[in-house]
């Protein structure tokens, strides 16, 4: 799980361009959307298209959308409960 | 005097139907034409639903949106024997539909693009209809149909032209198709607006265009008056309406003072009501703060015919006239539980109510949010007079990019007689602003918000700009691209949001409004190598308040694949080159600043007598000779043996002594470059004397008089740049 949530912080700076960023930059439990990061709902879908992709996990509306992405690890963890063995 | 503004003729072509009458039983009846897609195979197991046209007539290589562009505009004409003077439509694939189908079979052959840029619909249905005046171009996302007839409608008020077709077009294609879905923004069972169950919209295509004319009484065959057009932006966020709904509403009381009527004149409101959350609850707030409790009678209609984007707003028009014309109020088709937190009462079944005077919603990607008011030409209660002479406008500040790098380098370099045409680093444009600020912007958005920052930071103002105008030949080429490849790469399963987003034309435009809150109109025209002529003459238009400045910018960018296969000029030259201007504008009045006006636009086509009477505009020969020290000649690669022509003409005639600079020599070849030679001229206006420069050994003095920027080629242009 911890490495989880360190591979998506790597992919969540890659994915969003948030260059002046580490990912020790983000915190796992502080909220993700709107928060210190300031991300909006584009940058919403962009990972749900990341997290399909790259992990076969479906986010495909908005109010999951606001559940899995309250924080990166709420968002591991929904990955981590999802994920088929196929992908990946 | 009191000028208003007629429709004559009309035409349409949507999902409900080919033709006025067609739709206008379909509407009466209550009938949807939302189907499953069949136009292009899917990734998606069972297509979403669009509201896709039967029946289209096929043609090799011309894109579908040329085709319904042609037809709507045949029937506007058909029952006049009048020519259009001028053309204005609004449109956002363009020819994407053959584009991205040769993208994904791996076709690089420059003669099968040539119909992809907007701009290349508009010129069609000119060359088809025999329009040889103004062809503009109008690209400001789900509003563009209704922003195109608030420009129509300003050029009949002005004076400028007499008879003009406006209108909308869009196709269906996969861009549209799969960005709205990445979004999220597509209601799986069909878009059904204000319910409480919507999930989202309909992607749609269609045509609607306008035969306008203007006169002092309604004539004949008159089938409804334009009152009046309102124009904001929200100035909030590049996708997302503002959620209070306030630049809607202001829109909205824009339109009704521009009409000249009053709220309890209204009688119908055709709903923008995508049927997306976000929206619906946004325009639910815009019309409660504006009506209060006493709201006419309302209704979505893209439960019936989908969300026809650029000719949305077009469409709400021809519904609009069709309301006037037989009484009818259009259902809200696909509702069946109005959401109570929306707290309106749409109309559920079409319904027979006297109607005089129409309200019409148009709101798009950008915050780009449009209201139009339609009015019976007979039972007119307008009170409003219109007739507004063009003034010049006044350069507070400007600022470019070129392949030599910003305003300083760029002037540096070129006074040295180094090269200014190439690629900038896109980096080294934005290094002053936050990370945060650009780490979704891409090649042109980065160059457009660069040049916006620095003309209003020369103008050493510090008051920021009302409105925003923009002119770009090819739009975001490199999130085009991006959204595509990714698209075909995973066999249609995946694509950026971030990329559609971004991919619109005016997405440059909406930064730059979002990042000086400028919440008057924002206006993005896209002529190809004659943009920024289209955007500074749409400015002219529209940015009339003495007291409230604008920005004009002009940019293009340069993308290893796509620029060579679209722009022939740049096909054809050796060098990548790309870049733009921009300019701090204050609408006439002042007596500071050099004055800059747009005095001729038309397009060529079987239009011999351009030059001729370009130079007439300009006051003639001896008024040319006294008033022009230099002449500024854009000649596009692709059109150079028509321009040189169209230049010998001109100088042969006028007989002008002065130099004559090939500016493309300099900036290299690309649709914005006119741009930078209207931000250099304007330099060298102001310093008095042209420096010796590529071909002129010595320093020519300007003796105090302006240089005139000419456009050559498919269209003629002039521009005066005035001490």
């Amino acid at each position: 799980m911890e490495k989880l949530i360190q591979e998506l912080k790597t992919k969540i700076i890659e994915t969003l361009s948030l260059l002046d960023m580490t990912p020790e930059d983000i915190d796992t439990d502080a909220q993700l959307v709107g928060g210190q990061t300031g991300l909006d709902s584009i940058d919403v879908l962009e990972l749900v298209m990341m997290v399909e992709k790259d992990y076969g996990v479906k986010i495909d509306n908005k109010e999951l959308g606001m559940k899995v992405f309250a924080s990166v690890r709420a968002l591991a963890r929904y990955i981590h409960e999802k994920r088929t063995d196929t992908v990946h | 005097m009191n000028v208003r503004v007629f429709i004559i003729g009309m035409g349409i072509i949507s999902p409900l139907g080919a033709g006025y009458s067609e739709t206008f039983a379909a509407l009466k009846k209550g009938r949807t034409g939302i189907t499953p897609l069949s136009l292009f195979p899917t990734s998606h197991q069972e297509p979403l639903p669009v509201g896709e046209i039967g029946d289209v007539p096929h043609h090799e290589h011309l894109p579908r949106t040329h085709v319904l562009a042609k037809i709507a505009a045949q029937e506007a004409m058909r029952r006049t024997k009048e020519k259009p003077d001028a053309i204005v439509m609004g449109v956002i694939t363009g020819g994407m539909p053959v584009t991205e189908e040769l993208l994904m079979r791996g076709i690089y052959d420059p003669q099968r693009y040539k119909n992809h840029s907007t701009g290349s619909v508009t010129e069609y249905v000119a060359r088809e209809v025999g329009c040889t005046g103004p062809v503009l171009t109008v690209s400001t996302a789900c509003s563009s149909g209704t922003v195109a007839m608030k420009i129509a409608l300003e050029m009949l008020r002005s004076g400028q032209s007499k008879c003009v077709l406006a209108g909308g077009v869009d196709a269906l294609c996969r861009l549209t198709y799969y960005g709205f879905h990445a979004l999220q923004l597509v209601d799986p069972a069909g878009a059904r607006p204000l319910d409480q169950n919507r999930r989202g919209m309909t992607v749609a295509e269609g045509a609607a265009m306008f035969l306008l004319v203007a006169g002092e009484k309604p004539p004949d065959h008159a089938m409804a008056e334009l009152l009046g057009v309102g124009l904001t932006c929200d100035a909030y966020h590049p996708a997302a309406p503002q959620p209070d709904g306030l630049g809607a509403c202001l829109a909205m009381q824009n339109a009704l003072s521009d009409a000249g009527v009053a709220l309890s004149d209204i009688d119908y409101i055709n709903l923008h009501g995508t049927g997306t959350i976000d929206n619906d609850l946004a325009e639910a707030k815009a019309l409660h703060a504006l009506f209060g409790v006493n709201l006419p009678f309302l209704s979505s209609t893209k439960g019936a015919f989908g969300h026809a984007l650029a000719a949305a707003g077009a469409i709400g028009s021809a519904i609009s006239v069709m309301s006037i014309a037989h009484h009818l109020i259009p259902a809200n088709s696909g509702c069946e539980v109005p959401d109570p937190e929306l707290n309106l009462h749409p109309v559920m079944v079409p319904l027979k109510a006297e109607v005089k005077t129409v309200l019409s919603n148009a709101f798009g990607f950008g915050g780009n949010n449009a209201a139009l008011v339609m009015g019976d030409p007979e039972k007119s209660s307008s009170r409003r007079n219109v007739h507004r002479e063009v003034t010049p406008f006044r350069i507070l500040g400007s600022a470019c990019l070129t392949g030599a790098g910003d305003t300083e380098t760029t002037l540096a370099c070129l006074y040295e007689n180094k090269q200014i045409k190439g690629l900038m680093n896109p980096d080294a444009m934005t290094m002053h602003l936050p990370p945060r600020v650009v780490r979704r912007l891409k090649r042109l958005s980065r160059m457009v918000l660069s040049l916006a920052l620095s003309a209003h930071k020369n103008s050493g103002t510090s008051d920021s700009p009302a409105s925003v105008f923009f002119g770009t030949g090819w739009g975001p080429l490199s999130e085009v691209y991006d959204f595509l490849k990714k698209l075909f790469e995973s066999d249609e399963q995946f694509s950026s949001p971030t990329d559609f987003v971004g991919s619109v034309h005016n997405a440059a435009a909406s930064q730059v409004a979002i990042w000086f809150k400028a919440k008057g109109p924002n206006v993005t025209m896209t002529g190809e190598d004659y943009s920024f002529e289209q955007a500074l003459m749409s400015a002219s238009l529209l940015a009339r308040d003495p007291d409230e400045c604008c920005l004009l910018i002009a940019a293009d960018e340069y993308h290893t694949v796509l620029s060579g296969l679209f722009d022939r000029s740049v096909a054809l030259s050796d060098l990548p080159a790309d870049g733009g201007a921009a300019f701090y504008l204050k609408p006439g009045g002042s007596d500071h600043g050099l004055r800059f006006s747009p005095v001729f636009l038309e397009y060529t086509h079987n239009n011999p007598h351009a030059v001729r009477s370009m130079m007439n505009s300009l006051g003639g020969k001896v008024r040319i000779g006294e008033r022009f020290g230099a002449v500024f000649a854009g000649i596009p690669e692709a059109h150079r043996e028509k321009g040189h022509q169209q230049l010998d003409d001109f100088l042969s005639v006028t007989g002008f002594r002065g130099p004559v600079i090939d500016y493309r020599r300099w900036t290299g070849e690309f649709a914005a470059a006119s741009a930078v030679a209207a931000f250099l001229a304007a330099h060298f206006v102001k310093e008095g004397d042209l420096p010796s420069l590529h071909g002129h050994s010595s320093i020519s003095p300007l003796d105090g008089k302006g240089i005139l920027l000419m456009g050559l080629g498919e269209f003629v242009t002039a521009v005066e740049v005035l001490p």
